[in-house]
């Protein structure tokens, strides 16, 4: 049973607070909402998570191991994996090559063979299945979305962090995207899903984390946020445009 | 499938002609040729490596030409300055090494009337041709330069970790010159412009398949660089099937996204330098003991941007490619040393050919962004997925359609 548990996380870039004593616990397999306007700190949280940027201070500690100072690619072999707010897929490489990446880095112990198994049902749960020997490059921008969540499956996870799978996506994949996610969390993945999808937001998730410029303004059941006054006032009473900028560590202001 | 057998076979081809080449050529140019040869092997390890690095891994560098160096100097200075001696000198540095003694002659600087300082000469002048004084093997040579470009490329890869793309070119464009700049100006120690000489590849000859083979015949020189190519490639071709391959294409395509799903990306960023720069370095050892003078004007940035293009037009991302494109490209620029007359007008080749060079690269650059020999090889390689995705959709929608 995964148990996440982030204590005073702050993040300072130059005068910007981006994290302000961000607290917040996930026991077990939830689906939990990540939201808040531009700006507010989500795509930092993601980042400190997953180890791409250090915190100037706090913790995490992923069931029991602190991970806060460790490099990203320890943090995904620790089980804790994340997509990026723009699709990154290895372009040049073909789908199923995209797959034995995370799988072979992990490699416990697993053959060749059992890792191709796994890769071929990945891709067949994902219905990327013809396309496994094309490159990722040939894909279109929704199953770029999908491959990206089946590098992540590839890596057994605890739990993963989804930074806007929706961003660009046709209505009717991101249903199907929709039922992936859920799948994926009732097999026992505790998923932190990031979107300015209200839409899907609302759908899927059973609590939301609300960030208001680096503060955790609010961590509680959907109903009991969306009548929150604080987030009222800060996300959902503004009609905010969709974001599409994808910067990574340190580049926001 | 047959069809993608074909590139396997052209490569068993490719290096049975080679071998058997050598036996059955007789022309009065043979060592002509042979030298050609010779010196497109080397260029293919140099093109080969250095596509593994740039085009497989992504690591941009301009200091490979670099690292040769190393290779070379290591193996020269090697030479050059450690003998072995069954009594010690008392003129030089030296130490006990078993029942012998490892003499380190002094650097003496470039002129030949400071030879007489040589304490291994004064050595030699007293005993008078009572002591017979071993050089080191040139194997050990091509060893330690081998080495040392191993340590080298694991430094460089170390620096520039953080840097990408037009960063880490520069980087490694500033590393090849200090390079150059440091071996030309300690003149005293490399003897500088005036280039170091180094002893045979095989000082005494050498006897294969019961012949004997002179110090300056060009067949086992030939075979020894044919080898280290055929080594390198054996090499890189396996790394590009393991998981080596698959992380360090990973690198290339996206560094974090690589991170962010467990790829120790720093260590395999190093460990790519450290292979190939070890590659660059053996195959400078080996031709600096083959040509037996080695210049810093050998690591110069031209013949850098000879190598970058005879990859490029190989194929960047393909080491079996780039080799080919190197053979290729370095052969036909000698033959294209001819000149010729047309009419009243001399067309001296000499010079023409390097433009001939460069309007292939410029071509090359603008339409076959992958080469002219990769494209092949892909075309063998790959030319079934897109049947057997088309095959595979006809089959999904036919199988829905008939659930339906």
């Amino acid at each position: 049973m995964i148990e996440l548990v982030v204590h005073n996380l702050n993040k300072r870039f130059g005068g910007l607070h981006a994290l302000k004593d961000v607290n917040f616990e996930i026991n077990g397999p939830e689906l939990i909402g990540l939201i808040g306007p531009n700006g507010a700190g989500k795509t930092t949280l993601t980042n400190v998570l997953d180890g791409a940027i250090k915190p100037n201070s706090g913790t995490v500690y992923l069931n029991g191991k602190r991970i806060d100072q460790l490099p990203p690619y320890e943090v995904a072999r620790a089980g804790l994996g994340r997509t990026f707010q723009v699709t990154r897929s290895f372009r040049r490489m073909s789908v199923l090559e995209n797959l034995y990446v995370p799988a072979f880095a992990l490699s416990r112990g697993h053959s060749r063979a059992e890792i191709e198994e796994k890769a071929l049902d990945v891709l067949e749960f994902l219905t990327l299945h013809h396309l496994r020997n094309e490159y990722a490059q040939a894909l279109s921008g929704g199953q770029q979305k999908l491959l990206e969540l089946g590098r992540l499956l590839m890596l057994d996870p605890e739990a993963i962090i989804l930074d806007e799978p929706f961003a660009g996506v046709h209505p009717q994949l991101m249903k199907v995207i929709y039922s992936y996610i859920e799948r994926v969390n009732d097999s026992g993945t505790a998923i932190i899903l990031i979107s300015h999808q209200m839409d899907s937001i609302f759908t899927l998730c059973r609590r939301l984390l609300v960030l208001n410029y680096g503060d955790l303004i609010a961590d509680g059941v959907p109903d009991e946020v969306k009548r929150d006054p604080a987030v009222i006032e800060a996300y959902l009473g503004v009609d905010e445009e969709e974001e599409g900028n994808g910067q990574r560590s340190g580049g926001q202001p | 499938m047959t069809r993608s057998r074909i590139p396997q076979a052209a490569g068993l081809f490719l290096v049975l002609f080679f071998t058997i080449f050598p036996f059955v050529y007789t022309a009065n140019d043979y060592p002509y040729i042979m030298h050609t040869l010779t010196a497109c092997f080397f260029y293919a390890i140099l093109a080969s490596s250095w596509s593994m690095l740039s085009g497989y891994a992504g690591q941009f560098s301009f200091g490979h030409m670099g690292f040769t160096g190393v290779g070379a100097y290591t193996a020269a200075l090697f030479s050059h300055y450690f003998y072995l001696s069954p009594v010690p000198t008392e003129f030089c540095t030296e130490f006990a090494i078993g029942d012998q003694y490892l003499v380190i002659v002094d650097a003496i600087g470039v002129t030949s009337s400071t030879l007489t300082q040589d304490c291994l000469r004064k050595a030699l002048a007293v005993w008078d041709g009572s002591v017979q004084i071993t050089p080191m093997p040139v194997w050990l040579g091509i060893i330690l330069g081998t080495l040392m470009g191993g340590v080298f490329g694991l430094l460089i890869g170390l620096l520039v970790l953080p840097l990408r793309a037009a960063y880490l070119a520069l980087f490694t464009l500033g590393f090849s010159e200090i390079l150059r700049a440091t071996i030309s100006a300690e003149i005293a120690i490399t003897r500088g412009q005036a280039g170091i000489e180094l002893p045979y590849l095989f000082d005494s000859g050498i006897t294969l398949f019961g012949r004997h083979f002179d110090k300056t015949d060009k067949l086992p020189p030939y075979f020894v660089m044919f080898f280290l190519l055929l080594t390198c490639l054996a090499i890189m071709f396996w790394l590009t099937k393991s998981k080596f391959g698959l992380f360090v294409r990973a690198l290339r395509e996206d560094q974090d996204a690589a991170a962010a799903l467990g790829v120790n990306t720093t260590r395999y960023k190093v460990l790519v330098f450290v292979l190939t720069s070890m590659m660059a370095a053996a195959a400078g050892a080996v031709m600096a003991h083959y040509i037996r003078i080695i210049t810093p004007n050998n690591l110069m940035i031209l013949q850098m941007s000879l190598v970058v293009a005879m990859a490029v037009i190989g194929g960047v991302e393909n080491v079996v490619a780039a080799a080919i494109g190197a053979i290729l490209i370095n052969f036909v620029l000698e033959l294209l040393r001819n000149s010729f007359e047309i009419g009243p007008f001399v067309v001296d080749m000499t010079i023409w050919r390097l433009v001939v060079f460069g309007v292939l690269l410029m071509v090359t650059l603008r339409f076959f962004r992958n080469g002219l020999i990769a494209p092949v090889i892909e075309y063998f390689q790959r030319g079934h997925v897109a049947a057997e995705t088309v095959a595979k959709r006809t089959e999904a929608a036919e199988n829905a359609g008939g659930s339906a």
